[in-house]
């Protein structure tokens, strides 16, 4: 296989650590080598060419090649097979919608949320169960890295350069995970949104840390939506007040509860879309009141339309803990979804 | 024994651009100033443009604001762009 890429040596694994760290090419962790065999298997495993465009950044023009994104997620640890959700993922984030300059230039230190449905979870062994934030498996960890990697080197967004972020958050180092499906009847997320029942999807979101929260004292489904939505307003009042995606992670304790009850996905959209809103007001009460104005009975709402809350399950079997990921920053992103393995503007 | 490894980075070719003409003076001219549209910006460009009509005799000044202050400059702004003599593209938060 030809590759366009400039070839480097070393001596050892060692100093291929050093050679990448000194050029700034990783995120401070180490790296797998990415030897022209591991990124030809990558490769291989899509049926691409080194050439294959993955898309064109908008505002830089820049081309991504399915070469330089396999090396980068050799980097990552990624295997052969988790390479296609890289690819999807990175073509998701290259569309206009998501605004890809933006959302990892900002100050504002948003990252970049996956979230992987299908049979393809199954097969890369990745779990939506256990831990499902925070490194629950192998493949959720080197996909959410890989994309991450890429946006270092493939972009320049290292800290400094092409991110300004003031602060970050650490779903920096990774940020993926996995629908739990197996145990909900609710609609996987990117069958929601276009994607084929029975195909896999990935979705992507400019998302800010996992805000964590807890009701264990009800049953009562709008009872603890209304903690959820709680907790909107909270991001709301703190941060942003702009209407964006925001994504909420609904663990299987608290599904039980919704499922006992009838509720679906939509059902909750339409209750979270009436329930998350603020007065411009409630800004006097957290020190943002020099903003308040004269408008101070203006409704705010979380959600532009109840579409824009994207429902996860995912989450150990105990504990009625559930989670809120805020947008980056109001509408200016999108969250996009695709299917993984399809060809995106081809002629068939 | 040694590894052969790839090139992570991009490598490729980017949009080529040059520096615009500098002009002699500012005096009698169209300027343009784009604005991100964030808040801090607005007395900013307020001062810079009495600096530029009061101290540098400029023309006029057209201040033109971005429908989205993290997206590149509407389709508007860079058809107005092409009247103008100079530009300032600023950021301001």
């Amino acid at each position: 296989m030809e590759f366009a890429s400039q070839r480097h040596s070393a001596e050892d694994f060692m100093a291929v650590q050093e050679l990448f760290h000194s050029r700034k090419w990783t995120d401070g962790l180490p790296v797998v080598p990415p030897t022209p065999e591991a990124v030809a298997a990558c490769l291989e495993w899509t049926m691409m060419t080194p050439d294959h465009l993955v898309g064109i950044e908008p505002v830089r023009a820049r081309s991504i090649t399915a070469e330089k994104l396999a090396v980068n997620a050799v980097m990552a640890g990624c295997l052969p097979m988790h390479f296609p959700v890289v690819v999807a993922a990175f073509t998701a984030m290259l569309q206009d919608p998501f605004l890809l300059h933006g959302a990892t230039a900002s100050t504002g230190g948003a990252a970049i949320l996956i979230v992987v449905n299908g049979p393809i979870r199954t097969e890369l062994g990745m779990s939506g169960s256990f831990n499902a934030l925070g490194a629950s498996d192998r493949a959720t960890s080197a996909i959410g890295r890989a994309v991450r990697l890429a946006l270092y080197n493939l972009m320049d967004v290292r800290p400094g350069d092409v991110d300004r972020s003031t602060l970050g958050h650490p779903g920096k180092f990774s940020y993926c995970l996995a629908e739990d499906e197996e145990n909900t009847p609710w609609l996987p997320l990117a069958e929601e949104y276009g994607v084929p029942e029975h195909a896999s999807g990935v979705t992507v979101m400019a998302a800010g840390a996992p805000r964590q929260l807890m009701n264990e004292w009800t049953t009562e489904p709008a009872e603890i939506l209304d903690t959820f939505a709680a907790e909107i307003k909270a991001s709301m009042r703190h941060y942003s007040i702009w209407p964006g995606n925001y994504a909420i992670i609904v663990p299987p304790q608290l599904r039980d509860h919704f499922n006992a009850a009838g509720w679906s996905k939509a059902d909750i959209r339409n209750y979270m879309f009436e329930k998350a809103r603020v007065l411009r007001r409630d800004w006097a009460d957290c020190g943002k009141g020099a903003v308040v104005g004269d408008r101070g009975d203006r409704e705010y709402a979380g959600l532009s339309a109840p579409e824009d809350l994207l429902v996860i399950a995912a989450g150990g079997p105990a504990g009625g803990f559930g989670a809120v990921i805020p947008p980056w920053y109001g509408n200016k992103s999108r969250a996009v979804t695709m299917a993984i393995g399809a060809c995106v503007d081809c002629d068939v | 024994m040694s590894l052969e490894i790839l090139d992570p980075t991009y490598g490729g070719g980017t949009a080529p651009f040059a520096m615009a003409g500098r002009l002699e003076s500012l005096r009698g001219k169209t300027v343009g100033v784009i604005s991100n549209g964030k808040k801090g910006t607005r007395p900013f460009f307020s001062a810079l443009e009495r600096e530029l009509l009061e101290t540098f005799g400029v023309a006029s000044v057209e201040r033109l604001t971005k429908s989205n202050y993290s997206a590149p400059a509407d389709r508007e702004i860079m058809a107005a762009a092409g009247h103008w003599d100079a530009a300032f593209a600023g950021i301001g938060d």
